[in-house]
């Protein structure tokens, strides 16, 4: 970006970055000005097979199309006359029978994508199929409402699109005592203290101090913030599991962070998906069930709503290598106290009706979900965010 | 030669350059030092490591291994032999700071993240890195239907399991959405369609490509609107075809050798070069001779990757590291590892590169490497088809690098200069007003201490 539109559509520059002492300015930043409620994003990335996750026990076309992948009717945890649970989501269907669960079936868009990666951008900027956006819908939030880097936190080192917003990202760190210890180093204290302005002369080098300017007061922020509360449940061992307990304690502490992004990988089930498949589910719904109660016996989950999606479904037919082709349209999960339509949202995906390509259609725009959320969990002007006004859907 | 202008080309063409190499080139005019590039690049040699010790299990089918080592042997041979690509991974790093082939190994690396692909095979990926390094100046036409017979890609993106009647469309899809035309450049039928052109194509146990007939679809496909008996490489001629296959590599070229932001008429001049006959060589001379690549607003604009970030300080000061998964770790920091792509589209490059934490670890990398500063950071775990692997992250926490420096090298070269000519050397961006400011402020207790201060410093993340 050029400096003369990064003055012009940076709101933040002349509050932040272009007063002397503009690295402390970010540390004095009023308290956000909405509620506590949070927001959760978890992203199941590689193409969860969504078939075969909430299964379509009593449907023909399921076992038809999946001569050697279907699962056995006797091997599901049914939930109602057509549809069930896979069997390693029994902390899952545990949260559906007390009302916690919410799945909207048929989620995708209009010509779907089936590249793993633009999907997942498709997704993360909530653009249209034919539109390329460089932000995403989260980064835009912060950078709206949010004020603070620090008002998304994706747990990971590195920052995904989600989080990027035009002039304002989102903060990355699994960590934050070792977040706080890089930035700081008295070297680039030192660097920093001479800084009168920012320089933002050649968009590169611009962005690389701003960065740095960034990193050092989220970091101090996060890391002294999140020290008033510390986890005793005992999560699955595993980086998921790990980053689900760091994302309870920064909820926990009242981190003044709004949405949280974590992404789960391993989903690309191209070849042998069966047992593939079931262990990445088990991890998920065991780490879930753990995190759910960490936050209910801190009387938070009343304020967080979790969201699960996967960047698209897989072709209703197997492949010869006993896995699963991209597909298109998958179902979302939604996770919390104040759900409005508890258990299935809308009806399950019509295996009768195929796109060209024999995968699902989409009845649901995922934009439609993001939009919801903005409006009645986050409450902020949702069409702003998303760049066009979505009709909103009545689960929270 | 400008002083300016020879580092702003070794640095696009290799990864810097060093006060002797500079000065034997001063007076030398631009068009014999580009060329003497490209000369020095068409001798090169594969990279090999010494495999022998597997000789017993090298392409070995289960059956015949079953006979001679027990379940447990067999494991522990194999899990040794995947460890290798990690070895690999070190050979190829130490190849990159070697002065020899320069603009081929950078180009090597370079294909690496276009021709994306992963095994752990260490017999595979190493004939797979060679390929990249044998056409990496080459025809690109040879080069990616070669590359698409690699057994590494053949895995990779499930080609082994496109068969007739059941066409597994990952690699049609990625041969045109990464390799060679970019989204939106065809149908969903064109892939439907190639995928079938590709069923039956697979490899041999030793790694020989071979198409199985029995799986290959002879039948009419429909691409890009023509039809015909077509097999892959009809295919990838099709595709060589549209010029936009032209614009989409030399986009890619464009982001990665000249600047991040595309000149759309530069763009258009060099594709159609490029277009004429698809030769990489020309391609490059053409760029490199051009005045407009040492335009200034092509010089020192670039992010590094983390591999010309590494590789570059070790021009400055050679390292050895003692202990070489070292290596790796500072890899996986910094997003990069060599031969273990984060995904098929590969890494996204530019500011990418960048977010809080790989920024404070980038500059706090000439202090680790060089002045015996203490890691604190968390190994990154991976996304990746093996979840249990993803599983075992190790804990690296407050630990020092083990290395080997060679600050003799730098004395030697850099010793007597005053330390206006060392921030030249160094620095290639334009200096951010207040740093240079501190710079100028700054006590200089040696120049072995300033230059790690002066790699220290955002300006020094760009090239």
């Amino acid at each position: 970006m050029e400096r003369r539109d990064f003055l012009k559509q940076s709101t933040l520059a002349s509050s932040l970055f272009f007063v002397p002492n503009f690295v402390k300015a970010f540390e004095n930043v009023s308290k956000s000005t909405f509620k506590h409620k949070k927001l959760v994003i978890i992203q199941l990335s590689g193409g969860n097979d969504g078939l075969n996750t909430i299964i379509p026990y009593t449907n023909d076309f399921y076992f038809k199309n999946r001569p050697k992948l279907a699962i056995p009717k006797n091997n599901i945890i049914k939930a109602t006359d057509e549809l069930g649970f896979h069997e390693n989501l029994a902390p899952l269907k545990n949260l559906y029978d007390q009302g916690y669960l919410s799945v909207i079936n048929n989620v995708g868009y209009p010509n779907p994508n089936r590249s793993h990666f633009r999907s997942t951008d498709i997704w993360q900027t909530a653009s249209s199929a034919d539109e390329y956006v460089t932000s995403g819908w989260v980064g835009r939030f912060i950078e709206k409402y949010g004020k603070n880097p620090y008002t998304g936190i994706e747990l990971d080192d590195s920052l995904s699109l989600i989080m990027k917003g035009e002039n304002v990202n989102g903060i990355a760190t699994k960590n934050p005592n070792i977040l706080f210890a890089n930035t700081n180093t008295a070297y680039f204290k030192k660097v920093l203290e001479q800084q009168t302005d920012a320089h933002l002369s050649e968009h590169n080098l611009g962005y690389l101090y701003k960065t740095m300017i960034e990193a050092k007061s989220s970091a101090k922020y996060i890391y002294e913030t999140s020290k008033t509360y510390k986890s005793n449940l005992e999560y699955p061992n595993n980086p998921f599991g790990k980053q689900l307990k760091t994302t309870a304690e920064f909820i926990n502490s009242d981190l003044d962070s709004k949405v949280y992004y974590v992404s789960m990988g391993g989903f690309d089930t191209h070849a042998n998906q069966v047992n593939r498949q079931s262990r990445l589910l088990k991890t998920y719904s065991e780490s879930i069930a753990v995190f759910v109660n960490d936050l209910k016996k801190n009387d938070t989950f009343k304020d967080t709503l979790i969201l699960t999606f996967s960047e698209f479904g897989r072709r209703v037919q197997q492949n010869a290598a006993g896995g699963t082709d991209h597909g298109a349209a998958n179902n979302v999960f939604l996770i919390g106290e104040n759900l409005k339509k508890k258990g299935f949202y809308n009806d399950a995906p019509n295996l009768g009706n195929l796109d060209s390509n024999g995968d699902l259609m989409h009845t649901v725009d995922f934009r439609t979900i993001y939009a919801t959320i903005l409006d009645k969990w986050l409450q902020v002007d949702d069409a702003s965010i998303l760049n066009k006004s979505f009709s909103k859907l009545n689960f929270i | 030669m400008k002083q300016k202008h020879i580092q702003h080309l070794y640095w696009r063409a290799s990864f810097g350059i060093d006060v002797k190499q500079f000065e034997s080139l001063k007076s030398t005019s631009k068009k014999k030092i580009v060329s003497k590039l490209i000369t020095d690049s068409k001798e090169f040699k594969n990279l090999e490591l010494d495999l022998s010790e597997f000789d017993s299990i090298k392409y070995k089918s289960y059956k015949e291994l079953k006979d001679k080592f027990t379940e447990e042997e067999l494991q522990k041979l194999t899990n040794k032999r995947n460890r290798k690509v990690r070895d690999l991974n070190y050979a190829w790093i130490y190849r990159l700071s070697e002065p020899k082939s320069l603009l081929r190994e950078k180009m090597t690396l370079f294909w690496a993240n276009v021709f994306v692909c992963r095994d752990n095979d260490v017999f595979f990926i190493q004939d797979y890195n060679n390929t990249l390094r044998k056409y990496a100046l080459g025809d690109f036409r040879v080069f990616v239907k070669q590359i698409a017979k690699q057994p590494s890609m053949l895995k990779y993106l499930n080609n082994k399991q496109n068969k007739k009647r059941k066409p597994n469309e990952n690699f049609a899809r990625e041969l045109m959405e990464l390799f060679t035309l970019g989204v939106g450049n065809y149908t969903e039928q064109d892939i439907q369609e190639s995928a079938r052109a590709f069923t039956g194509w697979t490899h041999k146990k030793n790694g020989d490509f071979y198409l199985q007939k029995s799986q290959h679809d002879f039948d009419e496909k429909t691409f890009f609107g023509k039809t015909g008996n077509f097999d892959g490489d009809d295919i990838i001629d099709i595709i060589l075809e549209q010029k936009q296959c032209a614009r989409f590599i030399c986009d890619k070229i464009y982001r990665y050798f000249i600047n991040p932001k595309v000149d759309k008429k530069r763009l258009e001049e060099i594709t159609n070069i490029f277009y004429k006959d698809y030769n990489i060589s020309n391609l490059m001379e053409h760029i490199f001779t051009s005045k407009w690549f040492y335009n200034d607003e092509n010089i020192g604009v670039k992010i590094k990757s983390p591999i010309e970030l590494l590789v570059g300080i070790q021009k400055v000061v050679p390292v050895t590291f003692d202990k070489k998964q070292q290596l790796n770790y500072l890899q996986k920091m910094m997003g990069q590892t060599l031969l273990y792509p984060d995904n098929v589209a590969g890494w996204k490059g530019g500011k990418s590169w960048i977010d809080s934490n790989t920024l404070m670890f980038r500059m706090k990398l000439p202090s680790l490497l060089l002045s015996n500063a203490i890691i604190n950071l968390e190994e990154k775990g991976e996304f990746e088809d093996s979840f249990e692997k993803y599983y075992k992250g190790e804990k690296q926490r407050n630990k020092y690098l083990k290395i080997t420096k060679n600050w003799e090298f730098f004395d030697k070269q850099n010793q007597n200069l005053s330390s206006k000519e060392l921030i030249d050397l160094l620095i290639l961006s334009k200096l951010d007003k207040d740093t240079a400011t501190f710079l100028e402020n700054l006590e200089i207790k040696s120049n072995r201490n300033f230059c790690v201060q002066l790699m220290s410093i955002p300006e020094y993340q760009l090239c």
